[in-house]
């Protein structure tokens, strides 16, 4: 998707559809590499990638939430919303493609570009910049004067944010015309580290903005923040250099405790593949149809939870736990081929 | 294991030996965290000391308790911890049927009966919490005068009323998850008006719901009283959804997982119905969440692998002059270094039994020799049966609902109160299943494939459990002692439990076996319960015979009351004898009534915390003037 800059409610509603794009793209990479992880091994990788994947669900509602209020469509269904992995992610860098893997030093390598404290340009505001990750967006390829190109996830909620701002003195309170009802609140979400915030006007619309936002990393790039706590790209990178960071360290030089990391307890998934890879009329082909279909409906399920019906979230938390015992059926097993790999689930979900 | 964990928060013991502290709080239990929390929120310096290895603060080593728990062939409510040597925990399979005059010493416990109670507790960082379920009931009004009503056991120095805002404090601390509504019956009242408990209640399963279609609006009659049974919500200490409408309009921030790091876990129940003996997403509540807070404030720091062994007292003044204790190299090498530690004032917070072993074994049994005396627990009947159609067994916390209709009237005049929990986790604590179907259908009926596969379903999907928690009233022949027979690896004289089951409580075994019988034929159900006289636990009363289990919940060796000469300590749990001495925990409990003791032994040590400040602060104000 190509982005302008925002001038009208349809622009601004274009960028929170991407952000919801955005914030859904990564996690089939992350849980990917979370169940990959043969179960009762590699706890400090686990629950790094789990805690991430959780964070990026609640971001995913955050900006739905910003998206009803704004009146615009939460359709998690619509073709293309999931990504065709691997995908290119270009934040003014080419190097490197996000796909799905397993647990490997390869994918922690992807995270941590992904979560990647990138340097600043003078003059941008600290509060927005979130340079954890990529832009999963394609923009930047056109040579279109007027297009937008985005070096960091920051720039782009910046974006929004400016957008909503520049309309709100525009047409004020009118920008919020979503129905309020549509808002998922605390009590159907839980988790992902911060209480949702529904969003029903400007001071709660930058409220969720901010919390998605503090959630990266600080802009100095430190590696614990005021409340002791690790940042992402930090925490990978211990699983990588095979020690805790403590107060103190300098970056790149941990000096804690050992992490116990062991990429050998890792079933050998085949790197993002496909349905078509694996032998026509076989019941890992089966699954793995079936499983896509189980995801594609989940989407559905979400998509109705974010219009009017929010107390599904609860059956969706269900759902999540059938898909994870599908996703391991799959992981578990090889593929049958004659190659070492085991079957993965695929995303390939309503692709555009 | 991770060797971080505990960086923060521990303390060197040689560090810990030559300071001064405010409090040094002999464990880590839900006694002894809450009030080192309250302390250390008023800048009060406290030092925890844990005989357990108090490595369990990153979820990696909570992982490690929840693998031990998954491969154990036998999942006894402490089979997700390691046993060390140096600080044994009784385990409910080191219990035997006793003969006349035997005495069982084979576990941590000596148990010289006549009745051998298989109750246990867990010596780790948050103490029995870890294990426990995570019911939280308050006791009844009538429960704090069960002397002046019933005549049977004591009176409470303090009533209902009084306890009352703790109560409403303690359900916070712990973040309970229920509704108000449901707990309309016996007297009970909740805070002012429009009180909500901080999380709604944990959903009835399907298994409450057809239940409760044929026992609601069920009548007994007891002692000329009539009463309409009705299956209630049980109030549990376990994440739920907030309550919008908590501490008026605030809401609740449920605590999820303890972590050194941002964990993601825990914040709602999942419903994996092992939180008996570790929930696997840390969704339960267990006193490492108040501990870690405690210890946030920067004022409390925590000692480990550390056994207290001897309470050190003035005998002059009675004055207490500081708590040695043994520190281990080694979970299970000898090998240790005493040191004593010193602070203003001295909690035990270790449990009930713990408490009193101390005292006993540091030579302070009081004048009124009362020091481990009056030891109870509640006696459970099980019984359980197979309902016509499978009810989603296994599914949820193990209980969500009871009945609580029954929890006091005159009756008790003339037998022990009771309430009763319906299990979602099947036969297991009765029969040991499911893994016992397994045996049963493999080895007895020979099933295997397709057809063993039905056999389970057919009886494990219909298992429906209740249970009767029956009280036990005080009676000083009930007790704690020591003796220098029988001592651990580490010198420590062990507990030695003396414990028999009396009349009011065993006619109540009975009426409730009778009452069972009559609830499962009214939904239909084929009752399974037998009861084995070689099991430990076997009684019998009118010439039938019932298995009575231990509850864990070990309470009133060291039982509060209005005066010294029939109490150890008083109403805030300050020792009578030793005035800078606290003895904290069920321990201080004069009757237990027919609730689980965690919520009530919590909201008595936060009116204790509250004492212990206002007297360290005002000594520390108040330096010249008088004496």
């Amino acid at each position: 998707m190509s982005l302008y800059k925002i001038k009208d409610l349809d622009s601004l509603r274009r960028h929170v559809y991407a952000a919801m794009q955005l914030e859904h793209a990564t996690i089939p990479i992350y849980l990917t590499a979370l169940y990959s992880i043969v179960p009762g091994t590699n706890s400090e990788g686990y629950h790094i990638i789990r805690a991430v994947a959780v964070e990026e669900m609640l971001h995913l509602t955050l900006v739905c939430n910003l998206m009803n209020a704004i009146g615009g469509k939460t359709d998690l269904t619509t073709p293309g919303f999931t990504p065709n992995y691997p995908a290119h992610l270009p934040d003014g860098e080419k190097d490197f493609m996000a796909g799905l893997h397993p647990f490997s030093p390869e994918a922690i390598e992807t995270f941590l570009k992904i979560e990647r404290p990138a340097s600043l340009n003078h003059g941008e505001s600290n509060k927005r910049h979130r340079p954890r990750k990529g832009s999963m967006l394609s923009a930047g390829h056109t040579g279109d004067a007027d297009e937008e190109h985005f070096f960091s996830i920051g720039e782009f909620y910046k974006a929004i944010e400016t957008g909503l701002d520049d309309l709100y003195a525009e047409i004020g309170d009118a920008l919020f015309s979503g129905d309020p009802s549509l808002q998922v609140g605390p009590e159907y979400y839980y988790s992902g580290g911060g209480g949702l915030i529904p969003v029903t006007d400007m001071a709660s619309a930058k409220a969720a903005l901010d919390l998605i936002a503090e959630q990266g990393e600080g802009i100095t790039g430190e590696i614990f923040d005021e409340d002791g706590e690790i940042a992402h790209y930090y925490r990978f990178q211990q699983l990588l250099l095979g020690r805790f960071y403590r107060e103190g360290d300098q970056p790149d030089h941990p000096t804690g405790g050992p992490v116990e990391v062991d990429w050998a307890s890792v079933y050998p998934i085949k790197s993002n593949a496909k349905v078509t890879d694996f032998p026509a009329g076989s019941d890992v082909r089966a699954a793995a149809e079936a499983f896509n279909v189980g995801y594609a409906q989940y989407l559905g399920l979400l998509t109705r939870a974010f219009n009017g019906e929010p107390n599904l979230l609860v059956d969706a938390v269900g759902e999540m736990f059938r898909l994870k015992d599908f996703a391991y059926q799959l992981i578990r097993q090889p593929i049958g081929d004659g190659s070492t790999f085991n079957a993965a689930p695929t995303f390939e979900i309503n692709l555009a | 294991m991770t060797v971080q964990s505990s960086d923060r928060f521990s303390i060197d013991p040689d560090v810990a030996a030559s300071s001064q502290f405010d409090a040094v709080v002999i464990g880590s239990g839900v006694s002894g965290a809450l009030i080192a929390k309250r302390l250390g929120l008023q800048g009060l310096k406290v030092l925890v000391v844990e005989a357990g290895s108090g490595n369990d603060i990153t979820v990696s080593d909570y992982d490690e308790n929840v693998f031990r728990f998954y491969g154990a062939a036998s999942k006894d409510n402490n089979a997700a911890y390691y046993n060390p040597k140096n600080a044994p925990m009784p385990r409910d399979f080191e219990n035997v049927r006793l003969r006349d005059g035997e005495i069982n010493d084979r576990g941590y416990l000596v148990q010289k009966g006549p009745f051998e109670i298989d109750s246990t507790y867990s010596r780790v960082l948050g103490g029995t919490t870890r294990h426990w379920e995570g019911k939280a009931l308050r006791m009844l009004p009538d429960d704090f005068r069960m002397n002046s009503l019933f005549g049977h056991g004591r009176d409470w120095p303090i009533g209902y009323d009084e306890l009352e805002p703790y109560y409403c404090q303690a359900e916070a601390e712990l973040g309970v998850s229920g509704d108000v509504e449901d707990q309309q019956y016996g007297g009970l009242t909740f805070g002012e008006d429009g009180y909500v408990l901080p999380m709604h209640k944990m959903p009835a399963s399907y298994l409450d719901q057809v239940l409760a279609r044929d026992v609601d609006g069920m009548t007994v009659e007891l002692a000329e009283e009539r009463f309409e049974l009705k299956v209630r919500t049980t109030p549990q200490a376990r994440n739920g959804i907030p309550n919008k409408n908590y501490a008026a309009g605030a809401g609740f921030v449920p605590n999820g997982a303890v972590s050194v790091h941002q964990a993601e876990m825990g914040e709602r129940c999942q419903g994996n119905t092992n939180c008996v003996p570790i929930c696997p997403v840390q969704a339960k509540y267990d006193a490492r969440r108040t501990l870690v807070q405690a210890m946030a404030t920067g004022n409390v720091v925590l000692l480990a692998r550390t056994v207290a062994s001897k309470v050190l007292v003035d005998g002059v003044t009675g004055h207490i002059t500081g708590i040695e204790a043994k520190t281990y190299d080694h979970p299970d090498l000898t090998g240790s270094t005493t040191r004593v530690f010193k602070a203003r004032t001295y909690v035990l917070a270790a449990n009930a039994v713990e408490n009193a072993r101390l005292m006993l074994a540091s030579g302070l049994p009081g004048l009124n020799g009362l020091m481990g005396r009056n030891l109870m627990d509640h006696g459970y009947l099980l019984t359980w049966a197979l309902m016509p159609k499978p009810i989603g067994v296994m599914r949820g916390p193990v209980c969500t609902s009871g009945i609580e209709d029954i929890r006091t009237g005159k009756y008790r005049r003339n037998m022990a109160a009771v309430r009763f929990s319906i299990h979602n986790d099947g036969w297991g604590w009765a029969t040991g299943g499911p893994y016992s179907d397994l045996y049963d259908a493999v080895d007895r009926d020979n099933l295997y494939g397709g057809a063993l596969r039905q056999g389970l379903i057919d009886t494990v999907a219909r298992q429906v459990l209740i249970d009767c928690m029956i009280e036990i009233p005080a009676d000083p022949g009930n007790r704690i002692t020591v003796d220098p027979r029988y001592v651990d690896q580490l010198g420590n004289m062990r507990p030695v439990v003396c414990f028999d089951l009396p009349q009011y409580t065993l006619e109540t075994v009975a009426f409730s076996r009778r009452l069972t019988k009559q609830i499962y034929q009214r939904v239909g159900a084929k009752d399974h319960s037998s009861y084995d006289p070689m099991a430990p636990g076997w009684v019998t009363h009118n010439g039938e015979g019932y298995v009575v289990r231990g509850g864990n919940h070990w309470a009133g060796t060291h039982l509060m009351g209005s005066s010294a000469v029939d109490s150890v300590v008083n109403d805030r749990q300050q020792s009578w004898e030793h005035p800078n001495l606290y003895l904290a925990g069920a321990g201080s409990m004069p009757t237990i009534g027919t609730a689980n003791t965690t919520l009530t032994l919590a909201a008595i040590c936060l009116r204790t915390a509250e004492d212990i400040i206002a007297r360290l602060t005002a000594s520390a104000i108040a330096p010249a003037v008088g004496a």
